[in-house]
């Protein structure tokens, strides 16, 4: 073919000169070292915290604080793992809880979002972002008055249920969009051949956008892991008391206990820092995904 | 009977049934988990809504007393002052500082893939335990802060930064500027991707100089999502919560406290569910304007794209 046969313009890759070259190097190191210090600025808390949360807690706050921990203990650890392990298994169970429930209502409505066309639809996706703008306090007020009447204060399934309005939205507006990017002559086919909705449903979609699914929950977990405003309000007993609300209770109760306060921190940034390892390709695109497009 | 237009309707409804299996729970769940609780919440700002109401339900109309009595109280105010300043303040430094760093990392160069990720982390943090980390940096006696300050003799005796209204809110600002970075960094930074490079280097060919390509190339183009940027930013800063509880749970007094705070404050301390509610409103309304600025703002880009 013609196109093939294009010459290369003057200048490109490998015809240039070595000065030119050697000078390109030495800035992209600049810009390197530059990216590093930002980076390091930026990052320089959670740095902080995860130091204290290592230093025994004498030396924490008497000594200036080192680049390096001055002696390393997991002391810390220890401590805020026999205080907090009962709030990490309620955490664990109220994200779980939540990460089901969205995904059972998201991904069926995503499926439908991005294959049918139907009158309203426009509608539904628009209530979909604006509910993503409601105040949380609003919505806990109204929670707690109705959750009380209908005995679902201070237990698992009111947390969850409330914990879900941060994640469902999100993750039928993320859903939707990556379903609306698999290719649609799969399902025109299935359909020819004789395969129903729901089988296109089980048997097309949710392997194909598994990637997606993952994803949504992924963030549904961190939504409701992270959530410290419901379970403030809807919990008045403690009976079910998260992670969040366990370090709340701890930061005003022993103002500066710092090491297992910063042990506590750590603890509870786990599971951001699994999302960053597994998920960070798709934080980008979902982000996007559930703020951008409508 | 079997009429071919009877099959034909009665295929379209198969079909409608179809959907409404799919679609149909979440409809139910917004309807339940958001538009009731929204009502609800005007409904109980509209009433006498007592603790008593509570547990018998019942409470009598009072039309906009509630709202009356709110307005009348200078916590409010502070309260709405306090947000606006806040908010304001809060959006402005995450939004400069998440361009400056986005324009930054809008080069190529050996880990700057790494180190986006990286700056990621803030964001996914929980709320609480980025405040509890900013407690321990801005603690009155030894806090890295005070000593940082200390040592560069801009203070002589620390600061109890969380104790007073101006360095409270100080300290809650940074805080959120801190943790909405990410967010902005790389939202701006995906805009920025779109610019084509095509442009850049035509201006550059031109002679502009790397402040006049962004004044007058960057940053036209990447106004459509600088502006949704800014109204998400806008619509997450103005109900902020968990970070001014952790803090300074809205004191000393009620001089640090926001409108979300200060609707907590009223239900659940003071156990006044109306007046709690009325304010929970006015933060809805603000929400409610913002959403509309927003919505108008993409409807529009969408239009010009």
């Amino acid at each position: 073919m013609s196109t093939v046969a294009v010459a290369r313009p003057a200048g490109a890759k490998g015809h240039r000169p070595a000065v030119s070259r050697a000078r390109h190097t030495l800035r992209s190191w600049l810009l390197l070292v530059a990216g590093l210090a930002i980076i390091v600025v930026v990052l320089f808390p959670v740095y902080y915290a995860v130091i204290v949360s290592l230093e025994p807690s004498s030396t924490i706050l008497a000594v200036a604080p080192g680049v390096i921990p001055h002696q390393v203990t997991f002391a810390n650890f220890h401590a805020a793992w026999s205080n907090e392990v009962k709030n990490i298994t309620a955490s664990l169970l109220v994200s779980l809880g939540v990460v089901i429930l969205t995904l059972l209502i998201a991904t069926p409505a995503a499926h439908g979002l991005a294959r049918f066309r139907f009158k309203g639809m426009s509608i539904v996706i628009f209530a979909l972002l604006v509910t993503q703008m409601v105040p949380g306090i609003s919505l806990s007020i109204a929670f707690y008055v109705t959750f009380n009447k209908l005995h679902l204060l201070n237990g698992y399934p009111g947390l969850v249920l409330a914990d879900s309005t941060y994640a469902v939205p999100f993750a039928v507006l993320v859903l939707r969009a990556y379903m609306s990017s698999l290719p649609g002559s799969i399902f025109e086919a299935a359909e020819i051949d004789g395969c129903g909705h729901g089988r296109a449903f089980l048997r097309i979609a949710l392997p194909m956008a598994l990637p997606g699914i993952i994803t949504a929950g992924l963030f549904a977990f961190l939504f409701a892991w992270g959530d410290f405003l419901f379970a403030l309000t809807l919990n008045s007993s403690g009976s079910v008391q998260p992670l969040t609300l366990g370090l709340y209770k701890f930061v005003t109760a022993f103002g500066s206990n710092w090491g297992p306060m910063m042990a506590t921190v750590v603890l509870a940034a786990i599971p951001s820092g699994i999302v960053l390892a597994v998920a960070q390709r798709w934080i980008s695109g979902g982000l996007q995904a559930g703020a951008l497009k409508g | 009977m079997n009429s071919a237009p009877a099959r034909h309707l009665r295929r379209r409804y198969r079909r409608r049934l179809i959907q409404l299996a799919f679609v149909g729970p979440v409809i139910v769940y917004v309807v339940v988990m958001f538009a009731y609780p929204l009502v609800f919440g005007v409904s109980m700002s509209l009433e006498a809504f007592t603790f008593s109401s509570l547990a018998t339900g019942f409470a009598k109309w009072v039309g906009l007393a509630n709202y009356r009595t709110v307005f009348d109280n200078p916590a409010t105010w502070t309260a709405i002052v306090n947000t606006v300043i806040y908010t304001a303040i809060t959006l402005f430094f995450q939004f400069g500082l998440g361009l400056a760093i986005a324009s930054f990392f809008n080069r190529r160069f050996p880990l700057s893939r790494t180190l986006r990720t990286l700056i990621l982390i803030p964001w996914l943090l929980p709320l609480i335990a980025t405040g509890t980390i900013f407690r321990l940096l801005f603690a009155g006696n030894g806090g890295l802060v005070n000593r940082l300050l200390t040592d560069l003799h801009i203070i002589h005796s620390p600061i109890f930064w969380l104790d007073s209204r101006v360095s409270g809110m100080a300290a809650i600002i940074i805080v959120s500027i801190w943790a909405g970075l990410p967010f902005n960094t790389i939202l701006l930074y995906a805009g920025l991707q779109d610019v084509p490079r095509e442009i850049q280097e035509a201006a550059m060919v031109d002679g502009a100089n790397a402040w006049q390509r962004f004044r007058k190339v960057t940053l036209p183009l990447i106004r459509p999502v600088a502006a949704i940027v800014l109204m998400l930013g806008l619509i997450y800063t103005v109900k902020t919560f968990d970070i001014v509880i952790l803090l300074t749970n809205g004191g000393p007094g009620n001089a640090t406290q926001l409108l979300a705070t200060d609707a907590y404050t009223q239900v659940f301390s003071n156990l006044q569910f109306a007046g709690g509610a009325a304010i929970g409103n006015i933060l809805l309304l603000f929400c409610a304007i913002i959403s509309v600025i927003y919505i108008w703002s993409i409807r529009r880009s969408e239009r010009q794209a």
